[in-house]
């Protein structure tokens, strides 16, 4: 075995950045990327509650307009799934989707058909199942046509402020955690600590974009596409308030933000990294299917395979090119398993 | 290959390197044993089940009902332990929906409660009741079900229309049919189907009790077929030994790939923390039989037979060979140490679930919303698992096995590109 480890010892020692650089590459994330990021989250989520304080009704166009903003915001930094985001489930609550069993549905219709006190609390909402939480259960009362019809109005516009709140909570104690503690630890890793050498730490960054970019072409495309004989286009995120490609354009962006500061110093690395964003990003910007559902006929359905087909390209970009010129490997991530 | 060339220049560089005592080859000899063992104890233990099966359907009654759950129970023992070899082997990965698919539309089975609701957007199926239709319309075709075949559940009902929660094969359908639903949400029980259901004539309750009984008969049958071939793939010869052994570190990297996805993607993200964050009692792996803190445990325990290199088959044999620890010892024996401690810790985490159900408090009222003691049990075990799997990733990077192969296997898939 010692013998297969000189081979990979080698092999890092020809193309690894050194523990110096690795370290201004973590830096570098994280006063770029990933803290501007969650502070922009914290301050759109939070005048998302505000504004749902003053007019709660789902059709309000100022309230429509602030849950845009704030989601905006979430799906620019929804690949940093690792430290604060994880504590307490709060990623999770944030953002549960996708929902293939139907449980948000269920859950925010039983809370308006009981008129749960627990909905009219925003302390209290912390307990409730995160299928009823977040930015995906929102989109359910501002634009759903069965959420929008049930129960009570005053209890649905309650719902709305309390939901709201329970976002802007979330969002706060994120960015506090990334300031408080972890952006500190994570720049200085220690036997100790949560990382212990630089190259843990520049690997999580690396497992984020290459996750980041899985649930992207799997989930965010994958769902919708399904197969040829039998395509999927309820199966989009957030298509009832029409935000589909939108999201898949953000996200993009924002890992090819990481991506790019991870690519730093080498410009070979850099270029094809770069190369393969725009070339994505092209193909996102011609697409003009808003809600992907072109899936259902041959050549909408093919712009969107093609738009993959370079979602995935990056992703062997990021695997054989990245990965062994910061000197890390992919590692394991939640969306193993089925 | 490149790979190949690389190696044995490094080799050459490295010729100082003094002579080891743990053989790679020998480390996948043990593992492929246990997967032998293992799968073996799941088919004789299913076909336990078959002739339970067959004396319940012969001369229904309480106890012959009661005599089946049982035989189910112990089938499930070691079978759980065999999901270890699941993520890592392709052979194994492909073929597991057959068995264990989870969750599932039971409706689309046989009768259940109003509750339940009919079709949903994600599954128009969702509630079909074969037991019940001896015709019906799939996907623009009509189905022919007057008999309820292996064939009919194998090939036209299992994941119909594209849906995967369509699950009419494997366990946990056979789960429903001894069970039922357990309707008793967050409250103790579990599923409480009459042994009526298989009654003839007149005392025959919830209907179609031949067909019920076709339906049970043929699933059981295809589970015990379905398990005949995993084990034979095992032996030696067997198609899963041979590709482990293509090479040494691809079969390394399995085995790392099968404890890692299992621990952290499937069993502490899927299984147990998304139940939790949700408080579905329906989110549990074994929600008909309230079994699932058994699941858990056995599903942990695989993960620390093939990490020590040993497991104890059903009849006390025990099945033993150089392992994993001992080669992660030979290069960091503190990471070793690490590793273990880590797998002890868990699996201290999920004896306390499990022992905490037998004592009356069941997993599904773990789930229940603001159960504190509940969600500190669940997360014990969902925090061992992901910790443990921090400690793997640090095993990879130790012995090099770089480039791991991940579902999806893209390194295996492109193995050029991984030493261009």
């Amino acid at each position: 075995m010692k013998r297969l480890f000189c081979a990979i010892a080698i092999f890092l020692g020809a193309g690894a950045v050194s523990a110096q650089s690795l370290s201004d590459v973590t830096g570098a994330a994280i006063d770029a990327h990933i803290l501007p990021r969650f502070e922009r989250l914290a301050t759109d989520a939070q005048q998302l509650a505000n504004v749902a304080q003053d007019n709660c009704d789902a059709a309000s166009p100022a309230l429509r307009a602030a849950y845009g903003t704030a989601f905006d915001a979430w799906v620019g930094v929804s690949h940093l799934r690792f430290g604060p985001t994880e504590h307490d489930d709060r990623a999770f609550a944030l953002a549960f989707w996708p929902d293939s069993r139907g449980v948000t549905p269920r859950s925010l219709l039983s809370l308006i058909a009981d008129e749960d006190p627990i909905g009219l609390d925003a302390d209290a909402y912390a307990d409730v199942s995160i299928a009823a939480r977040g930015f995906y259960a929102l989109e359910f009362l501002l634009y759903d046509d069965a959420a929008l019809a049930a129960g009570d109005a005053a209890y649905r516009c309650a719902l709305v402020q309390t939901v709201t709140a329970d976002i802007a909570a979330l969002a706060s104690a994120i960015d506090a955690d990334w300031r408080g503690t972890y952006a500190a630890d994570m720049r200085a890793p220690s036997q100790t600590g949560h990382y212990r050498t630089q190259e843990e730490a520049a690997q999580e960054l690396f497992k984020a974009v290459s996750t980041g970019l899985e649930f992207l072409g799997d989930t965010r495309l994958g769902r919708p596409l399904g197969t040829f004989d039998r395509p999927r286009p309820t199966r989009a995120e957030v298509w009832r308030s029409g935000r589909s490609a939108h999201h898949v354009a953000l996200s993009l962006a924002a890992i090819g933000e990481l991506a790019q500061i991870l690519a730093a110093g080498d410009a070979q690395v850099s270029d094809v990294v770069a190369d393969g964003f725009a070339r994505a990003q092209a193909r996102v910007a011609q697409l003009d299917d808003p809600v992907f559902a072109g899936v259902t006929d041959p050549s909408g359905r093919f712009a969107i395979e093609v738009l993959k087909q370079s979602i995935d390209a990056i992703r062997a970009t990021v695997r054989n090119d990245l990965g062994p010129k910061l000197g890390v490997v992919a590692g394991f991530n939640a969306l193993d398993g089925d | 290959m490149t790979r190949n060339y690389l190696l044995s220049t490094a080799l050459g560089l490295c010729i100082a390197t003094p002579a080891l005592a743990v053989e790679q080859a020998d480390v996948l000899t043990t593992y492929a044993d246990i997967a032998a063992a293992n799968y073996d104890d799941a088919r004789i233990t299913a076909v336990a089940l078959q002739s339970a099966v067959d004396a319940l359907i012969a001369d229904p009654s309480a106890e012959a009902l009661q005599a089946a759950k049982t035989a189910w129970l112990a089938a499930r023992v070691p079978y759980q332990q065999t999901e270890v070899f699941r993520f890592g082997n392709a052979i194994v990965d492909d073929w597991e929906g057959k068995v264990n698919a989870w969750p599932l539309d039971e409706g689309l089975i046989d009768y259940v409660d109003l509750s339940y609701g009919g079709a949903t957007d994600e599954n128009h199926f969702a509630a079909l009741n074969v037991v019940a239709s001896p015709a019906f319309t799939l996907s623009g075709t009509e189905v022919d079900a007057s008999a309820i075949t292996p064939e009919l559940l194998a090939e036209t009902l299992h994941e119909a229309d594209g849906v995967e929660s369509n699950v009419a094969t494997g366990y946990h359908a056979i789960e429903f049919l001894l069970w039922g639903q357990d309707l008793n949400g967050h409250g103790a029980g579990a599923g409480s189907r009459p042994w009526t259901d298989y009654a003839a004539g007149e005392d025959c309750t919830g209907g179609n009790c031949d067909r019920r009984a076709a339906y049970l008969k043929a699933a059981t049958d295809l589970l015990v077929s379905d398990l005949e071939w995993m084990a034979a793939q095992w032996v030696e010869g067997g198609d899963a030994r041979a590709a482990l052994s293509e090479t040494d570190a691809t079969g390394i990297s399995a085995i790392l790939t099968g404890m890692g996805s299992l621990s952290y993607g499937e069993q502490a993200g899927e299984r147990m923390r998304l139940g939790l964050m949700l408080n579905d009692p329906e989110e549990e792996h074994d929600c008909f039989s309230d079994n699932t803190h058994n699941s858990h445990y056995y599903d942990g325990l695989g993960i620390q037979n093939v990490y020590l290199g040993e497991y104890i088959r059903v009849d006390g044999t025990l099945v033993t060979g150089p392992s994993l620890s001992d080669l992660v010892a030979e290069t960091d024996a503190a990471l070793d140490a690490e590793v273990q401690s880590k797998l002890a810790t868990t699996m201290l985490a999920l004896g306390r679930i499990k022992s905490t159900a037998e004592a009356g408090f069941a997993y599904d009222q773990m789930l229940e919303r603001g159960n504190a003691g509940g969600e500190a049990l669940i997360m014990g075990g969902v925090n061992g698992l992901i910790d443990q799997t921090r400690s793997f990733e640090r095993v990879v990077a130790a012995l090099g096995v770089d480039q791991i192969a991940f579902e999806g296997s893209d390194s295996l898939d492109a193995p050029e590109a991984v030493f261009k």
